[in-house]
């Protein structure tokens, strides 16, 4: 999925607006699905877009996969930006 | 008291922006209306308002007040300020009379004891019954305290949801660290998940070596770099040597060293450089010992995981070195073998606990021959059936031998069956193909070709390559063909090569 497609989806794109507002967090599936009130099975694969766009690290663990906000200045002032059109 | 005034001052703000736009309060008005005929209603936004703030409010929604001449606009808006400050004292509507023959109320807006403003109207029916004010006051304080429930509930989700969040970060930092028990791969994790948290650029995280009070540097992780210099650090030296003589955190404006501390300070986690650039603040302190905290647990739990397993081999070499006593070189397998096993499982991709069981299996393998008569196992003639029979006993004999050892459970099937055929012509069950463990299908390989190359009572010994051949030329019969070539693949690879030599021939 490109970036574009990133943008418009609003689960992408809630995904992004908590963790630019929650730069220090790293939450599993689970819990990102709690934050912004979506089904979990969605948020996984919306989180997996997120990695592979490098808007999120995933720290994954035999367990569970944890994810956090990229420490990219350029990535979070692009996001920054785009957030505040929105 | 600065910051109660203030959040004061936005709590009021926020309460008449509410009530400003409260379709209760709007539908009150207009029903209210219908029965005392309003000329004008105010919404006071000051406990105390001045006089000047009243006039500009009355002078803007009474239709009479403009027309007044100075003297009678001066008398209407003191009776009105008398009102108002009848009602701040008493907390209970106040009615007055207006010049113009109209008339008038003031209602508080209250929370408690705490007055935030007033209500207020000037009316024509002179008669309005007190009822009709008494249930406007009822109805009033029900949208007021309705706002103000609101107001609270807000404020309550902002001061908790990043608290939340923050807990959860916590427990989530907990269940990546708590789910290795792998030292090499636990702490430069703890270091990328410092450095998230902190949302800084470098983290180092030292361990004492506690004979030379040195800290030595464990990982380094530095989002800046790819490659990073290990530097070790005397105790009581720059921030981490101090964080762990004295075993408090040691804050700079570009650096926090936290100490991990057990029972005694372990080492020491110190992170670099805020990506903002900014000075760390005494929340990252806290943040950072919780970690801190996390961390410690995780890598004690590491080190004694690992302190177990050096036991747990180290009792398996002895068993090994005690078996080998009987036929000396039979039993004590040759390091260079247990590196053909391992290498083989790489390639196969095997998880962390079947290299691990293969590692052990490699040791024992043929532990069980310790029920083999000294006479059958040195025996350099061929085997009788019988003898030949007891031989064959020996794979279930190794199994009965550890079946006490808990640890060991897995490397049961790999003893029991890496005598099994993949054509199923071995023993002791005669499995086929994929019946055989992995394991066994490895052990099966490695331990015939180690048979061939070193010295056994009743073989000649093979070279090399001469074993390789043979190895090959019993796939898809004795040794599962895939193995087989997984074999040939690590036995081509000039480390392997080269240690076997080196261990066979010197």
């Amino acid at each position: 999925m490109g970036k574009v497609d990133i943008f418009e989806s609003p689960i992408h794109l809630k995904i992004i607006r908590f963790f630019h507002e929650n730069q220090a967090s790293i939450d599993t599936p689970r819990g990102v699905a709690t934050w912004i009130g979506e089904e979990r099975a969605k948020v996984s694969a919306c989180l997996e877009d997120l990695v592979k766009a490098k808007i999120l690290v995933a720290h994954r663990a035999t367990s569970t996969n944890g994810y956090s906000y990229t420490q990219n200045e350029k990535i979070i002032s692009r996001i920054d930006k785009l957030l505040n059109q929105k | 008291m600065e910051e109660e005034k203030k959040n004061n001052n936005i709590y009021q703000k926020e309460l008449f922006e509410r009530l400003k736009k409260s379709a209760g309060l709007k539908k009150e008005e207009e029903c209210i209306g219908c029965l005392i005929k309003p000329a004008a209603w105010w919404l006071i936004e000051k406990p105390n308002p001045k006089m000047q703030d009243l006039k500009q409010l009355v002078s803007c929604t009474c239709p009479h007040h403009k027309k007044f001449p100075p003297a009678k606009k001066n008398k209407c808006l003191k009776d009105i300020y008398t009102a108002i400050e009848k009602a701040g004292q008493t907390k209970a509507l106040a009615r007055f009379n207006c010049i113009e023959g109209l008339h008038g109320f003031i209602y508080p807006i209250t929370q408690g004891d705490k007055l935030y403003g007033y209500i207020g109207s000037c009316y024509k029916k002179k008669d309005a019954a007190p009822q009709i004010l008494d249930v406007f006051s009822s109805f009033t304080d029900t949208v007021v305290r309705e706002i103000q429930k609101e107001l609270e509930l807000s404020k309550l989700y902002e001061t908790i949801r990043p608290r939340a969040i923050a807990l959860s970060t916590v427990h989530t930092v907990h269940r990546l660290i708590s789910s290795t028990l792998d030292l090499s791969e636990l702490l430069p994790r703890i270091a990328r998940l410092s450095l998230q948290v902190m949302r800084a650029n470098r983290c180092s995280i030292k361990l004492v070596d506690s004979r030379h009070m040195i800290l030595l540097p464990k990982a380094t992780v530095d989002l800046r770099k790819t490659s990073v210099r290990l530097k070790k650090v005397r105790v009581g030296k720059h921030a981490p040597g101090r964080a762990f003589k004295y075993g408090r955190p040691i804050r700079g404006q570009d650096f926090l060293a936290v100490p991990l501390i057990d029972e005694d300070v372990i080492g020491v986690i110190t992170i670099y450089d805020k990506v903002d650039r900014k000075p760390f603040t005494s929340f990252d302190q806290e943040i950072m010992s919780t970690m801190a905290e996390q961390a410690v647990i995780a890598i004690k739990n590491a080190q004694l995981y690992k302190e177990q397993e050096k036991l747990m081999i180290g009792s398996i070499k002895t068993l090994a070195k005690v078996l080998d006593t009987r036929a000396p070189g039979t039993y004590v397998p040759k390091a260079s073998f247990l590196k053909v096993a391992l290498a083989m499982g790489q390639e196969i991709h095997l998880d962390a606990d079947s290299m691990k069981s293969l590692e052990y299996a490699s040791i024992l393998h043929d532990a069980g021959e310790i029920v083999v008569p000294y006479e059958v196992l040195t025996k350099p003639e061929k085997l009788t059936g019988k003898e030949y029979e007891i031989v064959k006993g020996h794979p279930e004999a190794g199994v009965e031998l550890i079946k006490h050892m808990k640890a060991l459970k897995t490397v049961a099937p790999i003893i029991l069956y890496h005598h099994e055929h993949y054509d199923g012509s071995g023993y002791p069950k005669g499995l086929k193909k994929e019946q055989i463990p992995i394991g066994a299908r490895i052990m099966a390989v490695v331990s015939a070709f180690e048979a061939m190359i070193t010295k056994r009572p009743y073989r000649n010994i093979k070279k090399i390559d001469e074993a390789i051949d043979e190895i090959k030329s019993n796939a898809g019969t004795q040794f599962d063909p895939k193995v087989v070539d997984v074999f040939l693949k690590v036995i081509k690879r000039k480390d392997v090569r080269g240690a076997l030599e080196k261990e066979i021939y010197g």
